[in-house]
């Protein structure tokens, strides 16, 4: 039986070193790669990239920087891995990475999104049409649910 | 990338010479410093809840400073949260804390709804202008903090300075720029995003929207008594164009000069503002 490789994709919306694909499987390789076209696109000062870097030299991560899907494609081809470890996040980018790792690696590379913990634990669909809706619906259980 | 240094400047001059398109932008590094050590220390400065519901709107006020770690999930909202509960005798008393983590839960969640939507106008404008009467680009004497008002010269020096400023900083200049300016609230938002060490597109752009009028009943506005007031006098007390400034006067005359073809609707009875209601700086 042949057990199957992972690496951790570790992205900016989750560089705790408790993110919870490095919890996940503890001491497989990661990687964090800075998006050159996000910095420049966005016009990204110094500062951001300081903080960041600071964050990432805690974490059990290599660093490197350029086309984020191809760097971490290479990345886990390198260590023999299909799948790959990610932290959930709302960013369409980020969505749009992990399509193009699977899709140029022709569904050999496996994306698997791990989700953190959520500050709201509801099965319910939230009215987001104002926050105040929102607000009413969850207030409870967001003071009640201390300690877990 | 290198991941040994000798001390914090050695990193900062390796970032200076490996991202010298950022440092272009701009060059300067904040105070505030990454990482999870860093974030712990600054939680457990946390104060009292309500301490923080009596003054989080003064500029010097007790708010957390917490934006750069939950933005980057170097601590999560989930147990910021419980430590902000697990303090207070009563949960309650955390609970305008709480309710201003759920901002941006919130913002998140119609982010992953929508996501590049956030880019758009949620709904059109309150405030008699249509979309294109305002400017596509953020007007320059703004950015190089040359506006000639004190107060908000200072804000954008601290926003390019220190990558942080106070919400409520936040909130006046954000009604400068789009209300008192004409500006589209995308061009301030994109300025913001480049040098805010929180930088978040959901909670950014959105909280720009709110201002702006675009995702909310009516625009923000502000006046200098306000200002004054929340600042503490802090650039009012010696400023040259005191009792002369652009942001002189009621509510009502900001509303009546800055938004002539707005629905009276709009700001309800007798045109009260945003900051004579209950809702009173509570973003
Ligand atoms: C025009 C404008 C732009 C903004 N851009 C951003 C941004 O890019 N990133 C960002 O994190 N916040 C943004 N905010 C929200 C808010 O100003 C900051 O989160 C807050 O000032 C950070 O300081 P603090 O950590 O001391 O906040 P505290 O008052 O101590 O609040 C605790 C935490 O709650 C969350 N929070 C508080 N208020 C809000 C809010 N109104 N919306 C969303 N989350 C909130 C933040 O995570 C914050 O760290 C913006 C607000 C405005 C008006």
């Amino acid at each position: 039986m042949t057990v199957e490789r992972t690496i951790v994709w570790v992205h900016g919306d989750d560089l705790s070193p408790n993110s919870p694909p490095l919890m996940a499987d503890s001491g497989v390789p990661a990687v964090f790669v800075f998006d050159d076209e996000l910095l420049r696109e966005w016009k990204i000062s110094l500062k951001r990239i300081v903080f960041m870097y600071e964050c990432l030299l805690e974490l059990p991560v290599i660093i490197r920087r350029g086309e984020v899907a191809a760097e971490v494609a290479a990345f886990a081809v390198g260590h023999g891995a299909t799948r790959i470890l990610t932290s959930r996040s709302p960013s369409p980018r980020l969505a749009a990475i992990a399509e193009q790792i699977a899709e140029s690696s022709g569904g050999r590379l496996r994306v698997e999104v791990v989700e953190r913990t959520p500050f709201v634990k509801t099965a319910r669909k939230l009215d987001l049409k104002r926050f105040t809706y929102y607000w009413n619906a969850v207030k409870n259980d967001v003071l009640g649910s201390q300690g877990e | 990338m290198k991941r040994e240094f000798a001390d914090r400047d050695e990193l900062i001059a390796y970032l200076r010479e490996e991202f010298p398109e950022a440092a272009a932008v701009d060059d300067h590094v904040s105070g505030t410093r990454g990482g999870r050590k860093a974030a712990e220390e600054q939680l457990a400065k946390l104060g009292k809840g309500k301490d923080y519901e009596a003054s989080r709107n003064y500029v010097h006020g007790p708010v957390s400073r917490l934006s750069a770690y939950i933005r980057h999930g170097v601590l999560s909202l989930a147990e910021v949260r419980d430590y902000a509960v697990a303090k207070e005798r009563l949960p309650e008393d955390a609970e305008k804390f709480v309710n201003e983590l759920a901002w941006r839960d919130y913002w998140q969640r119609i982010y992953d709804d929508i996501g590049d939507g956030i880019w758009d106008d949620r709904e059109p404008y309150k405030t008699g202008w249509h979309t294109e009467r305002y400017a596509d680009e953020m007007p320059q004497d703004i950015v190089e903090a040359d506006t000639g008002l004190p107060c908000i010269d200072a804000f954008a020096r601290t926003l390019v300075e220190t990558g942080y400023l106070h919400n409520h900083v936040r909130m006046w200049f954000a009604a400068y720029v789009v209300h008192w300016r004409r500006v589209k609230w995308q061009a301030g938002a994109r300025w913001f995003l480049s040098h805010l060490i929180d930088g978040d597109p959901a909670s950014n752009n959105l909280s720009w929207q709110w201002v702006a009028s675009t995702f909310s009943a009516k625009p923000y506005v502000f006046n200098r008594e306000n200002l004054e007031k929340f600042t503490e006098g802090e650039y009012c007390k010696e400023c040259p164009l005191y009792g002369n400034c652009d942001f002189e006067g009621s509510y009502e005359r900001h509303q009546r000069r800055l938004f002539p073809d707005a629905d009276p609707a709009v700001f309800g009875d007798g045109r009260r503002g945003p900051g004579r209601g209950r809702g009173r700086g509570r973003r």
